[in-house]
């Protein structure tokens, strides 16, 4: 049997006929572990969570969590049975109970278990303290989330699989949350499967993220894997935190861009010298210096509190963007020109 | 793979749908049957004077029951006059009389020497005035007491797409430069069309099933000419063929009440973008004319049937001494209880096999047979004879059993039975509409909580559906109170309700005898259909 706590072993994930994930395999290795799948809306994500959950069957491969097989071709354990407690995005609140019934129904689920959770503890991080005694008709959509989310962390589940937790919630508490989330689901062991399509929530949460696209998982590691070094063209587009520039590989560590001049850096993988190559480039790899001589015309700023992102027009019409420090000295305006230090030195060179 | 979706939900909701559908498929089969000689003299003489019948009264009551619904919905839904809050929960008590005891109280007060003459008697002193007094009997006299006993369909379904027109749609109009005239013809009107026509199927199906007017007027309609065929022909099949006709003309009629409906729901705004309309404040003459109308509506549909009753049962009080009030409120309260009972239970099962199995097979035949409630009760109770007799000769007596016949024709079993065919519907689909207030995805939280289907059935959905219950339990005590063709076909011999009692005493013409059952009945009704006012105009 799979040593993984949870081993998904080639499953298809079918929301219907035409929306399907797949022959997803992936491992949780760990109780307690978090790992998060990323993927745009309506690709399958809630599907493969609902699946897992039990409340779909499926027609090939395995489920198998903690070494007993949940689901596969003959096998199906009902979700009533699973000990698997899945969060729904949308309000899932019994709407004749109020807030703290519906809390309840999740610690009376397993109360013959130790409870680890306070139910007064799990109330205060996520500020439900003042809608108690409310309907699920009188709250927000935000605390109705939040309610949710208590009252499936509260039943104790062997796996806790979170559909877009935190995605009504306001802006103000969000950060907090997360960080108070992550602390319960690590101190407690909690091993969790979180949907989000907030790529910042995944990053942070997550100590895996999975990215699917295309009906496929296309790539399943760790967050900063993912973000720096994707394994596909689409994952760099979905992320959308990059742009591909055509260059050609001179050397063991340079390439040379048109645009850009002799970039140097160590490359993840071989090219041979002589190669057309597509350069990964993200906002963080061109440094902005006012005194180089290669200017690039700014098209765009956008001001992201601790920094900007200005994006600039290349003299073959490409779109690069670079970070620039929110304290720089002085701003560019649009269509001015904006300087990038030379020589290009970019610490992991990502070319397709 | 099918068979993996059969489970106890599955067959119990199966079962239950299949039995309400039996009446439906009785009267289908029964086509191909060969009739009596009646068949023959029915076509050629009476059968294009039943149906021509049949039209007109259909006819008369739609135009009146538009005339009358409409315009009490617009008045009361769009401005304020003296005594409107009072309208609007007053109109729907016309819901209370049925048409036939509508028909009573029009011939006991216009009839020669009726209240009429003796009221204006009183006043003027002795004179002939049979021969001004109008007389509605015949074909204006049942148009007349059907249209009055169920404008009220009308009008609650219009008033409930007046009451969610936006406010935002008037001043949209307004906007426009549109004038008040051009506001209600082009945009207030078009968009409560749909419910007014699903208003106007609801009375059409009710005037073609009506059997105690027509019968009591004598007007022959296919309803009477179903029971004929059968009471004094002995025809069942033919009664049976006769049915056939009637029910294509009436599922036609539930199909396009059923697509109104649905084109309703579209025309109701979301809940975010509906802004509360503002009524208009009437003075002078038009306030007077609102009050008037509203007040004459009021006051014909049912202050005058029941003053009427009043009337007779305080001038002879010799046959209310004479009635068994008793007898009859128990008689009628315990087929109301076990009635209810059957059919809140019965559809709890259905619909929470319809849920949880999913099944498009189940999902259709529910559809099929919740069409009962278009299928007027004679033919029910005709056609339950026949399938009982069919099941008897050829199943039972097969076996070599003993006869069933006994235990479901002229047993409170077999008329409990036909009422649970006739009503399944409203039952059926009031909790359903409670339980598409359900997100599914309530049920799957129940699970993943560890909750059996069994269990989320009874922790999660009968709490939750109880107000639900508790409004169809009444709504099918109102309708058990007032019907009439069933209980008389199915019930046991001496088993009477007040419906039946005053039936028997108008029908032997000893209408000053029907008005103390009557008045019961009507009282009975209006406190049942007082305490759920609030729920009938909210929706």
């Amino acid at each position: 049997m799979s040593k993984n706590f949870l081993e998904i072993d080639n499953v298809t994930f079918a929301a219907s006929a035409k929306n399907k994930v797949n022959n997803v395999s992936l491992q949780i290795e760990n109780k307690g572990d978090i790992i998060c799948l990323l993927g745009p809306s309506g690709i399958g994500k809630t599907t493969i969570l609902r699946t897992i959950a039990g409340l779909e069957k499926i027609d090939s491969g395995k489920i198998i969590l903690n070494s007993k097989v949940m689901s596969s071709k003959d096998i199906h354990i009902e979700p009533e049975n699973r000990n698997i407690s899945l969060a729904f995005q949308d309000n899932s609140l019994f709407p004749h109970y109020n807030v703290i019934q519906n809390i309840k129904f999740g610690a009376e689920r397993n109360r013959n278990k130790k409870i680890f959770l306070n139910i007064d503890e799990v109330i205060k991080f996520l500020h439900l303290e003042h809608v108690l005694d409310k309907f699920p008709h009188q709250i927000s959509s935000g605390e109705a989330q939040r309610t949710t989310l208590a009252r499936s962390l509260l039943s104790n589940p062997d796996l806790l699989l979170l559909d877009e937790p935190l995605s009504n919630v306001d802006q103000s508490f969000k950060e907090e949350i997360q960080v108070k989330l992550k602390q319960v689901l690590t101190e407690h062991k909690i091993t969790t499967i979180i949907v989000t399509h907030d790529s910042y929530e995944a990053f942070y949460l997550g100590s895996k993220c999975g990215i699917i696209l295309d009906g496929q998982l296309k790539q399943y590691d760790d967050p900063y894997n993912v973000y720096h070094f994707p394994n596909s063209v689409e994952v760099i587009n979905f992320l959308n935190r990059g742009t591909l520039i055509p260059a050609k590989v001179t050397g063991e560590n340079t390439l040379e861009s048109v645009d850009l001049g002799t970039i140097k850096g160590n490359f993840i993988k071989h090219y041979p010298k002589g190669s057309d190559v597509k350069l990964l480039i993200q906002p963080e790899d061109l440094e902005h210096d006012d005194s180089s001589n290669l200017k690039l015309e700014v098209v765009d700023r956008q001001f992201r509190g601790t920094n900007f992102i200005y994006t600039l027009k290349t003299p073959s019409n490409l779109m690069i963007p670079v970070f620039v420090h929110s304290h720089h000295i002085h701003q560019h305006e649009v269509d001015e020109k904006f300087g990038i230090k030379r020589p290009i030195n970019i610490d992991h060179i990502v070319c397709f | 793979m099918y068979l993996k979706k059969i489970n106890i939900w599955y067959l119990s909701s199966f079962l239950i749908s299949l039995i309400v559908a039996i009446p439906i498929l009785t009267v289908f089969s029964s086509f191909f049957d060969s009739t009596g000689n009646y068949s023959i003299i029915l076509k050629n003489t009476f059968l294009y004077e039943y149906i021509f019948n049949s039209l007109v009264l259909l006819l008369g009551v739609l135009i009146l029951t538009f005339l009358i619904g409409v315009t009490c919905a617009y008045l009361v839904s769009f401005y304020n006059f003296p005594g409107v809050s009072f309208f609007k929960w007053a109109l729907i008590l016309s819901f209370a009389v049925p048409a036939y005891i509508y028909a009573y109280s029009l011939t006991a007060f216009f009839e020669n020497y009726g209240t009429a003459f003796s009221i204006l008697k009183n006043i003027f002193g002795d004179a002939n005035y049979n021969l001004y007094i109008p007389k509605f009997d015949g074909m204006m006299g049942a148009i007349l007491s059907i249209s009055f006993s169920l404008f009220g369909y009308v009008y609650v379904l219009t008033r409930a797409s007046f009451h969610y027109q936006s406010q935002s749609l008037i001043e949209l109009g307004k906007n426009l430069g549109f004038s008040k005239k051009k506001s209600f013809l082009n945009i207030i009107l078009p968009s409560a069309r749909p419910a007014i026509i699903a208003g106007l199927s609801l009375v059409a199906m009710e005037t073609l099933s009506d059997f105690g007017s027509v019968s009591f007027f004598g007007i022959s309609t296919l309803t009477t000419a179903i029971y004929n065929a059968w009471i004094s022909f002995d025809d069942l099949a033919l009664a049976n063929r006769l049915s056939f006709y009637l029910l294509i003309f009436i599922l036609g009629l539930f199909m396009l009440e059923n697509f109104s409906r649905k084109k309703a729901q579209y025309h109701t705004p979301t809940k975010s973008g509906f802004k509360k309309k503002k009524p208009i404040n009437l003075t002078g003459q038009k306030s007077f004319f609102a009050f008037t109308f509203c007040a004459l509506v009021f006051f014909v549909s049912f202050l005058f049937p029941v003053l009427q009753m009043l009337y007779w049962t305080i001038s002879f009080p010799k046959h209310l001494a004479d009635l068994n009030l008793i007898k009859l409120f128990s008689n009628t309260m315990l087929l109301v209880f076990l009635s209810s009972i059957l059919l809140i239970s019965l559809s709890f099962i259905s619909n929470y096999g319809n849920r949880v199995t999913k099944s498009k097979l189940l999902n259709l035949l529910t559809t099929f047979s919740v069409s009962g409630y278009a299928i007027p009760g004679i033919i029910l109770a005709v056609a339950f004879i026949t399938f009982i007799s069919w099941f008897d000769n050829n199943v039972i007596s097969f076996f070599g059993l003993k006869t069933i016949k006994s235990i479901f024709i002229g047993s409170v079993l077999g008329l409990i039975l036909v009422y649970f065919i006739r009503f399944y519907s409203l039952a059926s689909n009031g909790l359903k509409s409670g339980y598409l207030k359900i997100n599914y995805s309530i049920d799957e939280s129940a699970y993943l909580l560890g909750y059996s289907k069994f269990k989320t059935f009874t922790n999660i959905h009968i709490p939750y559906l109880k107000n639900s219950m508790l409004l169809i339990g009444i709504l099918i005590t109102i309708e058990i109170i007032k019907e009439l063709p069933i209980t008389l076909i199915m019930r046991p011999f001496n088993f009477e309700t007040f419906a039946t009692t005053a039936y028997i005493f108008a029908s032997q013409d000893l209408l000053e005898a029907a008005a103390a059952p009557s008045l019961f009945l009507i009282v009975i009704a209006s406190f049942f259909i007082l305490i759920t006012s609030k729920y009938i105009l909210k929706d």
